[in-house]
């Protein structure tokens, strides 16, 4: 009965497991409030909602209440996300309730990662008037990494993007910098609320010290070896903690599969 | 009888001049003003500065060469990755880059709606958007054909006075020069209704000089006046309609078309190298007159599979939706 129930390493991808586990962290924001980023995390949150959390309320920050896409998005205002909403606005309406406190969870990418979980996604290199790459910029992802009450984050785990200091600091983690010095302080220290609660990468969850704030190892999906995380982590990431995951379920699989992203769509498969 | 503020899409978009701070409605690919910025290429703007992001349509404009800086929130194209003439152009250092958090927007139009100078916040706090080294504001309004339209600081840090809360950051109000706005509504008298998000573009039409509205349907403005609750800018705020089906094509427009994804990667692809837009570019913009000559050349079929549906407003994958 148990190889029945759980799917053994090798039936799904790495992308797969990152949106499953990513899903399961949404089972205890269940009638919670959060505003969620475009492509991993949007996919991850459509699937919570079919498997563990239907009483989610999702903003998007193009201004769309309670947002209820039946297909998945391409864009972050994606005609998809209007129809069904309870209220369709625009980016004041769909951000201000970050600052007003209302926001229990965030949910995010990003291109760059540090040990304290600042996240980068405006340049790579050194000089930012001629950068070795440009990225997206701010986007969403600032506001919603400073004002959530608890902030998720998901990116493929690739040893050029987890990093012990980011280029630049795009969306406060737990040690974030204090202008106009710019020295280093912990995130409350600038009047920040929340936090990163955890990274799911496409090889395991990470979780951050509750003293030092550091990124740590906490679970590591089937199938993965700890020490490979550490050799595709840019720092000396502690592994000593880790411990396997729970077992993806074949149930898990068949709603992300045929539910959730029957066109593959996001491409996870 | 009321005066018609239609005019020609040339008329307009002449009134864009070199130099000027801009600012376009819809965001990354949806309900972007796509045959405006066409005309805007063909008319061979020059040092134009782009406010808010530099998504699909404003990325058109920094590869034909029309952009000197981009003071903003966002240079990618969704799914379809970094906006890649952007990245060109940043990475050599040819456009001035000044980023401002999201929040930073919404809060600067909020400010220049409501006639206010600045307004006040705690985003971006923590982040390097408040680095002092990386603020171009001065160098970006050394640019501008009126400078006025740029604040002379990126930001100031206060103590709040009325709630003791900490410190909180001082904005200054985002003003444009001119908006041009693609909608699916608008009357002759300028009166706007649009579906689906509104993104900046209810608070932008109120900080612009100049607001160009380019409309998938002109209708009468008696219709729209029926039920005004549903109309998101005034006529009061818009100085020019221009009808322009299929005006946000390739991106999507609620109620009216899906994205043209395949049109959309072959920009993107194009765009990696200087040669591969002008190619892009001598096809698609100047390859046209004018809208009616891209719509020939897109062809009616091509068209017709990119209708949304109804209730849905946009075209189910079942159905040959964008994927």
């Amino acid at each position: 009965m148990m190889s029945e129930k759980f799917a053994k390493p090798g039936e799904f991808t790495a992308a797969e497991a990152m949106i499953i586990y990513g899903s399961r962290m949404l089972a205890a924001f269940n009638g919670k409030m959060g505003i969620i980023g475009i492509g991993a995390p949007l996919l991850a949150t459509h699937l919570a909602k079919l498997l563990h959390s239907p009483d989610m309320k999702i903003i998007i920050e193009t201004g769309q209440a309670d947002a209820n896409p039946e297909e998945v998005p391409l864009s972050i205002m994606d005609s998809r996300l209007t129809y069904g909403s309870s209220w369709q606005m625009g980016d004041p309406e769909g951000l201000f309730p970050l600052m007003r406190g209302e926001i229990d969870f965030g949910f995010i990418g990003g291109a760059q990662i540090d040990k304290y979980g600042n996240l980068n996604s405006t340049f790579i290199g050194s000089d930012y008037n001629k950068p070795h790459k440009r990225l997206a910029g701010t986007a969403g992802a600032v506001d919603i990494g400073s004002f959530s009450k608890a902030t998720i984050i998901t990116m493929a785990h690739q040893k050029r993007r987890i990093l012990e200091k980011v280029d630049y600091l795009t969306t406060p983690g737990w040690m974030v910098k204090k202008w106009p010095e710019g020295k280093m302080v912990r995130r409350e220290e600038v009047g920040l609320p929340g936090g990163p609660i955890a990274f799911i990468s496409s090889m395991g969850i990470m979780r951050f010290d509750d003293k030092t704030k550091i990124m740590y190892v906490d679970r590591f999906f089937p199938g993965v070896d700890p020490k490979a995380i550490k050799e595709n982590t840019g720092f000396d990431i502690d592994i000593s903690r880790a411990k396997e995951a729970d077992p993806i379920e074949r149930e898990e699989l068949r709603v992300l599969r045929e539910v959730a992203d029957p066109l593959n769509i996001y491409k996870t498969r | 009888m009321k005066k018609s503020k239609i005019i020609s899409l040339t008329e307009a978009m002449q009134e864009v001049k070199d130099g000027d701070c801009i600012f376009m409605g819809g965001v990354v690919e949806d309900r972007r003003p796509v045959a405006a910025v066409y005309e805007l290429i063909r008319q061979g703007k020059k040092n134009l500065i782009l406010l808010g992001t530099s998504s699909l349509v404003e990325d058109m404009l920094v590869g034909a060469g029309c952009v000197s800086a981009y003071r903003g929130t966002y240079t990618a194209i969704g799914a379809f990755g970094i906006s890649p003439n952007t990245k060109r152009f940043v990475e050599a250092g040819k456009i001035v880059v000044d980023d401002i958090g999201h929040v930073d927007v919404c809060m600067g139009f909020v400010a220049a709606m409501a006639g206010s100078p600045f307004i006040a916040s705690k985003t971006t706090f923590g982040t390097d958007v408040l680095n002092p080294a990386y603020d171009n504001v001065a160098k970006i309004r050394g640019l501008a054909r009126n400078p006025k339209t740029l604040p002379a600081k990126k930001y100031v840090l206060m103590d709040d006075p009325f709630y003791g809360t900490g410190t909180v950051q001082l904005h200054p109000a985002l003003k444009v020069d001119v908006f041009i706005n693609h909608v699916q509504y608008a009357g002759e008298e300028g009166t706007v209704r649009m579906d689906g998000s509104l993104v900046f573009d209810h608070f932008a039409c109120h900080a612009a000089r100049k607001v160009i509205i380019t409309a998938e349907q002109v209708v009468p403005e008696e219709y729209l006046r029926r039920d005004p609750n549903r109309n998101q800018i005034p006529c009061t705020s818009v100085d020019m309609v221009v009808e322009l089906p299929w005006g946000a094509h390739p991106g999507q427009l609620l109620n009216f078309y899906d994205m043209d994804v395949p049109f959309i990667m072959d920009y993107v692809g194009k765009s990696r190298t200087e040669e591969g837009f002008k190619q892009w570019a001598d096809a698609w913009v100047f390859g046209a007159k004018n809208q009616e000559e891209y719509l020939n050349k897109l062809g009616a079929s091509r068209l017709e599979k990119m209708r949304a549906l109804p209730p849905y407003g946009y075209r189910p994958r079942t159905r040959g939706g964008a994927k």
